[in-house]
C-alpha cells in the first residue's frame, strides 16, 4: 500500500456533507491550547530529562542551589561563626526560592536559544498551528519543575543539616498557597519578557537570564534585607514582585523571622508607619506588582514577536 | 620576506602536501587569529552585551557585598567579593564557551570543518581561549573597578609583580582546563548541558569564591590542589589585601603560583593528548558529524 492509498484520519477528512469546515482553520479554542501546552511540557521535560541517568540528573538539578546556599552560609559564619542562626535561615530560605526564580527565568529564555540556534527548528514551531506563547511556556514548564525540585531539596537540607528551625504545625498554609501561585505566575512573566530579549539577540544571549536574575537578586531580598540599600534601590525593589514573593513565603514558612522587606531604617517601615508587612499587604502588593510584570511581559513579547518576523530573527542563527 | 600562502607549483600533489615548518606555523597563527575573531568582533556587533553582560553582573557582585554589609564585616571582605565578583567573568567565560564550545560546534555543524582544515585543532582552542580572555576582560575590569569605586575597596598590595604574575597564571590554568573540558564535554555529549550547569555554583563554593577558603577545610585544600580558580583566587587574595587579617592556613602566594605553573603545564597536555584520543574515535566511529547527541 503506497502513502496514497494510505487510510485518511477521519479527523483529517471531508466533513460528511463533503464541504469545507472552515471552524478547522479557527482551531478549537481552549482545547488547542491545552494540547500544544501538554506537548510542549512533555517535550521540555523529555529534552531536560528523560535521557540521562536519573541519579546524575538529580545531582545536576539539586547541587546548583545548594551550593548557592552553601556559599552564603559560609560567607554568614565566617563572620558571625554561627551567632546569628536567623541569618542562616533567612539566606537557606532565600537561595533555595532563588533557584526557582533562575530556572523560571532561564527556561523560557533558552527554548528560544534552544529552538533557534541549537535544534533550528524555531521556525518550524512557529509556523506550526499552536500558539508561539503557549509551546514556550509549555517547555519552560520542565524548568521550573527542576527548579523546583532543587529549590525543596535546599529546603530540606536546610531544614536537616544546617539549623533552620521549621514546624510544619505554624506554617500559614493559606498564605503559602496564595504567594506561591501569584509568585510563579510572576516568575513565568519575568521568562517571558527575557524570551522576547533572546529571540533579539544573538547565541550569547544563553547568559542573559542568569544576570538578568542576579541583578533582582540584589533588589528582592533574597539574601539580605533590602533596608541595608540605599533608598531608591529600596524603591525599585519594592516593585519587584520577587520581593513580596519571597516577603510572603518567609512569613508563611517562619512567621516571626527577620523581614527582608521591613525592620529598622527600611524605606517600608518609615513610609507605613510599621516594621513587617501584613499579610494581607503582602498579597494586595505582590499581585499588583505581578500583574504589571505579567501585562508588560506580554507586550513586551508581542512586540519582539512582530519585530522577529520583520526583520527575520527566527530562522537567524548565529556563532561566536 | 614571500607569503607562505601564495601559490607556487610544485613537481608532484605529495611535494605539495609537504608543508615547510613556516606554513604550518603561519596557518596555525591564521586559524588562532580567524577563531579569536568572531569573539572580539562580537563585542562591538551585540549592544545588549554591555548590558547583560557587564551592567548586570556589576550588580550580582553586588548583592555580596551588600550580604557582608548586613552583618558588619570587616572591609576587607567586601573585597574578596568583589576580586570574586571580577574573576567569575573568565571561569563562566570559560565553561560556556570553552569547554562547551566543541561539543556546541558540533552540534551546528562546524566541528567535521574544523577537522578537515589544513591546521592543528589547538588552534581552534587557543583562538576561541584568546577571543574569550578579550570578551572576559571587559567584564572584569568593569566588576573590579566600578565596584572597588563604589564599595570603597582598599587594596594593598606589597608585590605588584607577583599578583601579576598570578593573574595571568590563573588565566593560563583556567583556559587550559577549559581546553581539556571541551573534549570531555565533546565526548560525554548532552550531558554536557548540565555539566555546564554543574560546573558554576558548586565550583563557586569550592572554590572559596567569596570567602577565604581555608574554611571549608579539606574541601578547600582539594580545591587548591585541583581547580585553577581556588588557588589562583587564594593566591590574589592574598597578594592584594596583604594586610588583611583572615583565617589563612592556605599555601603562600609564591607556593600557590607554582601549583598553577603545574596545573597549566598539566592541562594542555591533558587537552592535546585528549583531543587527539577524541579526534581518532570520532572518526573510527563517524560521530564527528553526528549533531545533538
Amino acid at each position: 500500500m503506497t502513502g496514497i492509498d494510505a487510510p485518511i484520519d477521519p479527523g483529517l477528512g471531508s466533513p460528511a456533507w463533503g464541504g469545507f469546515d472552515n471552524s478547522r482553520t479557527r482551531g478549537r479554542g481552549a482545547a488547542d491550547i491545552r494540547r500544544s501546552f501538554s506537548t510542549a511540557a512533555r517535550l521540555g521535560w523529555q529534552m531536560e530529562a528523560n535521557w540521562t541517568d536519573p541519579v546524575l540528573f538529580f545531582i545536576y538539578s539539586v547541587a546548583k542551589p545548594l551550593a548557592s546556599a552553601l556559599i552564603l552560609v559560609v560567607m554568614l559564619d565566617v563572620i558571625s561563626g554561627g551567632a546569628k542562626p536567623e541569618y542562616r535561615a533567612f539566606v537557606v530560605i532565600g537561595s533555595a526560592l532563588w533557584a526557582l526564580v533562575i530556572a523560571g527565568i532561564a527556561g523560557l529564555a533558552w527554548s528560544v536559544l534552544e529552538d533557534r540556534e541549537r535544534y533550528r527548528m524555531l521556525k518550524y514551531i512557529y509556523v506550526s498551528p499552536s500558539d508561539f506563547l503557549v509551546v514556550l511556556l509549555g517547555r519552560g514548564v520542565a524548568r521550573v519543575a527542576v527548579g523546583a525540585m532543587g529549590a525543596l531539596i535546599t529546603l530540606a537540607v536546610g531544614v536537616l543539616a544546617l539549623g533552620v528551625p521549621f514546624d510544619p504545625g505554624v506554617v500559614n498554609w493559606p498564605l503559602l498557597i496564595v504567594v506561591m501561585a501569584i509568585g510563579l505566575t510572576s516568575i513565568v512573566a519575568v521568562g517571558v519578557f527575557m524570551a522576547a530579549v533572546c529571540i533579539q539577540s544573538r547565541q550569547e544571549a544563553w547568559s542573559y537570564p542568569e544576570a538578568t536574575a542576579g541583578a533582582l537578586f540584589l533588589i528582592s531580598g533574597a539574601v539580605f534585607p533590602i533596608a541595608v540599600l540605599p533608598a531608591p534601590l529600596q524603591v525599585v525593589g519594592l516593585l519587584t514582585p520577587f520581593t513580596w514573593w519571597i516577603e510572603g513565603v518567609r512569613q508563611a514558612l517562619f512567621a516571626g523571622g527577620l523581614s527582608s522587606i521591613g525592620g529598622d531604617g527600611s524605606l517600608f517601615a518609615s513610609v507605613t508607619g510599621h516594621a513587617v508587612p501584613s499579610a494581607t499587604e503582602l498579597i494586595v502588593a505582590l499581585l499588583a506588582t505581578g500583574t504589571v510584570a505579567t501585562l508588560g511581559s506580554i507586550v513586551a513579547f508581542r512586540a519582539s514577536d512582530r519585530r522577529a518576523k520583520d526583520r527575520g530573527l527566527l530562522d537567524q542563527t548565529t556563532g561566536s | 620576506m614571500s607569503s607562505p600562502f601564495v601559490f607556487r607549483p610544485t613537481a608532484s600533489p605529495q611535494e605539495a602536501a609537504n608543508w615547510s615548518r613556516r606554513q604550518i606555523l603561519a596557518t596555525d597563527l591564521r586559524a588562532v587569529v580567524g577563531r579569536a575573531y568572531p569573539r572580539v568582533t562580537g563585542l562591538f556587533r551585540e549592544k545588549s552585551w554591555v548590558f547583560f553582560e557587564i551592567a548586570l553582573p556589576f550588580l550580582a557582585t553586588s548583592a555580596f557585598v551588600f550580604v557582608y554589609r548586613a552583618v558588619q564585616a570587616p572591609p576587607e571582605y567586601i573585597g574578596f567579593v568583589v576580586l570574586g565578583g571580577a574573576m567569575t567573568a573568565f571561569w563562566l567565560n570559560v565553561i560556556w564557551m570553552m569547554a562547551q564550545q566543541l561539543w556546541w560546534e558540533k552540534s551546528q555543524g562546524n566541528l567535521e570543518l574544523y577537522f578537515a582544515a589544513p591546521m592543528n585543532i589547538m588552534s581552534v582552542l587557543f583562538g576561541m581561549a584568546f577571543g574569550g580572555f578579550v570578551m572576559s576582560s571587559a567584564r572584569a575590569v568593569v566588576v573590579l573597578v566600578v565596584a572597588s569605586t563604589v564599595y570603597g575597596v582598599a587594596f594593598a598590595v606589597d608585590q605588584w609583580l607577583l599578583l601579576i604574575g598570578v593573574f595571568f597564571l590563573t588565566l593560563a590554568a583556567l583556559y587550559g582546563l577549559g581546553m581539556v573540558l571541551a573534549s570531555l564535554f565533546l565526548m560525554w555529549g548532552r550531558e554536557a548541558w548540565h555539566l555546564t550547569q554543574f560546573l558554576v555554583e558548586p565550583v563557586y563554593f569550592v572554590s572559596g569564591l567569596n570567602f577565604p577558603i581555608a574554611r571549608l577545610g579539606i574541601v578547600g585544600s582539594l580545591a587548591i590542589a585541583l581547580l585553577p580558580l581556588a588557588v589562583g583566587l587564594d593566591a590574589m587574595r592574598q597578594l592584594a589585601f596583604a594586610d588583611a587579617a583572615y583565617p589563612l592556613g592556605t599555601p603562600s602566594p609564591e607556593i600557590e603560583a607554582l601549583i598553577l605553573v603545574a596545573m597549566t603545564v598539566v592541562f594542555l597536555v591533558l587537552a592535546r593528548w585528549a583531543l587527539r584520543i577524541l579526534e581518532r574515535l570520532a572518526r573510527q566511529e563517524g560521530r564527528l558529524s553526528i549533531r545533538w547527541q
